[in-house]
């Protein structure tokens, strides 16, 4: 790695657009440019990110849901383009975002190896190679050679877990997708992510399991709302994020309390409400005082 | 340790994307460099849609045999035309047709189709609609295959030299199916209404393409369309990609209908000249394909 970092964002913002989701339909498109500014069109799932990873390092990334944990791995892997700012990755990269994704169900598990393989852009003959350990790993017997929708959902799991750990990368990025197989199989992988973390150069680490980040990483970042609030030790960044995470449900607890008896006006689930007003920095409106205070109907 | 990959592994990504020239360049070294990539995905496709029939992949060739009869025995039977030598005048267009409609179906969905793999691997998106009418090309050459066991059993008194002019308008054919399958199948990302309107409108296509009636011949083919259309009408129906490609085909397996409609002339060279500017029209096509595939490329994994 020539230079001095493995990875490095600066300014980086994603930007999703609401305009077209999954279910957008001509018929939605047109009836959206009739009313046209109503209703925010985009949002930014990150914005502002300077995060430089040197060589080294093991950065775990923690925070609330929706934070955009999960779409800074993306950018981080190339799968997603920033919106604003510019991404740099020093070496090779693997995700273990994906442990079956790439699976085709006609062909058989050795076939999939290798069409994981040029799935992530791996040379036919490094992968040749590997293809026997990857193999011996799955230990799924004589299924290695049956269509792979012969498997049970196990028996995927693992192959997908071999296939996923046998590239050494430099950089390593990591979802939280470690749960898989039986108890054996489990214990096995554990030691296997152990190795695979010890053998790359920088590895970061998605986890909403607290002893991941600290067992595995030497550095922890706690993004809210698509920004860094909290950056360095695993175990003090961790103690904030607890924090934080205490406070916020301590306002559900608020709000809940606040909607059954007739406190607070609106309706809707407390985590969304909340949610809503983190985002806003809007207050829920009202916790109003005593006197006002009109009880909602029951439904 | 450093693998060797055969894709480039360090990147830098930013919100600047390149010019449209800098795009087909890309598109160009993704589709090569991943090559195979490429063919693991056609062997899968192929396998695919192999083993869930009792036939397998006998269909490739069944499916337009049988579409030939059927509509043999409308127009013959039901309808009452006779044209010489029916069966291999409808073969000669229903082939190719085949063709480009499953091509074009399988493109439209091939991006769509693999959400969970675009939201978690980086790969270049290219490889799917190039691979999905790439895995087509192999449907085609079985049924030249046919076409050449047709013209030497049952059909000797059509087949001549011209039938070697097949892969060049072939080729021709398989440029404008990319480049309107790039297209088709990016748009589908957004607006999934293209995969619906899509079969239709290829139905509508193939009725509006010489494909069960030419332009050759006035006696009761032809005539009733130019009655109906008028001569604007006539004109666009002639300047309709497919017209010059299923002439050729035809001209080049068949040959000609006469005046009368009652006999024809043996297997000829296509229109060299038609035929060029269609390749012009559709390397046109191919290019602006692969700008706008690229162009929206990087929202895929954010849409789906």
């Amino acid at each position: 790695m020539p230079s001095g970092f493995a990875i490095q964002t600066r300014d980086l913002g994603v930007r999703y657009s609401l305009r077209f989701t999954k279910k957008t339909s001509i018929r939605r498109s047109f009836a959206r440019l009739l009313k046209r500014n109503r209703g925010e069109k985009s949002f930014w799932a990150l914005r502002g990110l300077s995060i430089t990873v040197a060589p080294g390092e093991s950065v775990g990334i923690i925070g609330p849901n929706g934070a955009g944990k999960s779409t800074l791995l993306q950018v981080l892997a190339g799968i997603i383009m920033p919106s604003e700012g510019i991404v740099e990755v020093n070496g090779h990269v693997s995700t273990l975002l994906h442990l079956q994704a790439g699976f085709d169900q006609e062909l058989s598990g050795r076939e999939n190896i290798m069409l994981a393989g040029a799935l992530m852009g791996i040379d036919h003959k490094v992968m040749e190679e590997r293809q026997e350990s990857i193999v011996d790993f799955a230990d799924i017997g004589a299924f290695i050679d049956a269509p792979l929708r012969t498997y049970s959902s196990g028996m995927r799991a693992k192959l997908g877990f071999s296939i996923a750990t046998a590239v050494d990368p430099d950089i390593l990025l990591l979802d939280e997708v470690l749960q898989t197989g039986d108890e054996a199989f489990r214990e096995k992988s554990h030691q296997r992510i152990a190795d695979v973390l010890g053998a790359a150069k920088a590895v970061v680490l998605v986890s909403h399991d607290m002893s991941w980040i600290t067992e595995f990483c030497n550095r922890a970042i706690l993004l809210e709302r698509g920004s860094i609030v909290a950056d360095g030790k695993p175990d003090e960044v961790v103690a904030t994020h607890m924090e934080h995470s205490e406070h916020r449900k301590q306002k559900y607890r608020e709000v809940l309390e606040g909607m059954r008896s007739g406190r607070i006006a609106v309706r809707g689930r407390p985590k969304q409400l909340v949610r809503e007003a983190e985002r806003t920095g809007r207050q829920i409106p009202a916790i109003a005082p005593e006197d006002e205070r009109e009880p909602l109907a029951r439904p | 340790m450093q693998i060797a990959t055969e894709a480039p592994s360090s990147f830098r990504s930013s919100a600047v994307r390149p010019g449209a020239l800098g795009l087909i360049r890309e598109a160009l070294a993704e589709t090569f460099g991943r090559r195979r990539l490429i063919r693991h995905l056609i062997s899968a496709d192929i396998r695919r849609k192999g083993s869930d029939t009792l036939l397998g992949n006998v269909w490739w060739v069944l499916d337009p045999l049988l579409q030939m009869t059927v509509y043999l025995i409308l127009l013959s039977v039901i309808l009452r035309r006779s044209t010489p030598d029916f069966p291999l005048f409808l073969f000669a267009a229903i082939l190719p047709w085949k063709w480009f409609a499953s091509s074009i179906n399988d493109a439209v969905s091939s991006v769509v189709r693999q959400e969970r793999l675009i939201k978690q691997v980086q790969f270049p998106k290219v490889v799917l609609p190039v691979s999905a009418v790439a895995a087509e090309v192999l449907n085609l050459a079985f049924g030249f295959v046919i076409v050449l066991l047709m013209l030497a059993v049952f059909f000797p008194a059509h087949a001549t030299i011209n039938v070697l002019w097949l892969p060049v308008i072939a080729a021709v054919q398989f440029v404008f199916t990319l480049g309107l399958a790039l297209l088709v199948s990016a748009i589908n990302v957004f607006y999934r209404d293209v995969g619906i309107l899509s079969g239709h409108l290829i139905r509508l296509w193939f009725f509006l393409s010489p494909a069960i009636w030419s332009f050759d011949s006035s006696a009761g083919r032809f005539g009733a369309i130019e009655e109906a259309l008028g001569e604007a009408g006539v004109s666009l129906l002639r300047a309709n990609p497919f017209a010059v490609l299923l002439t050729a085909y035809r001209d080049v397996i068949y040959g000609r209908v006469n005046e009368a409609g009652d006999g024809f002339t043996p297997g000829q060279s296509p229109d060299l000249i038609a035929l060029g500017m269609l390749l012009l029209l559709s390397i046109g096509l191919l290019i602006l394909g692969t700008i706008i595939f690229k162009r929206l490329e990087p929202a895929f994994a954010k849409v789906l």
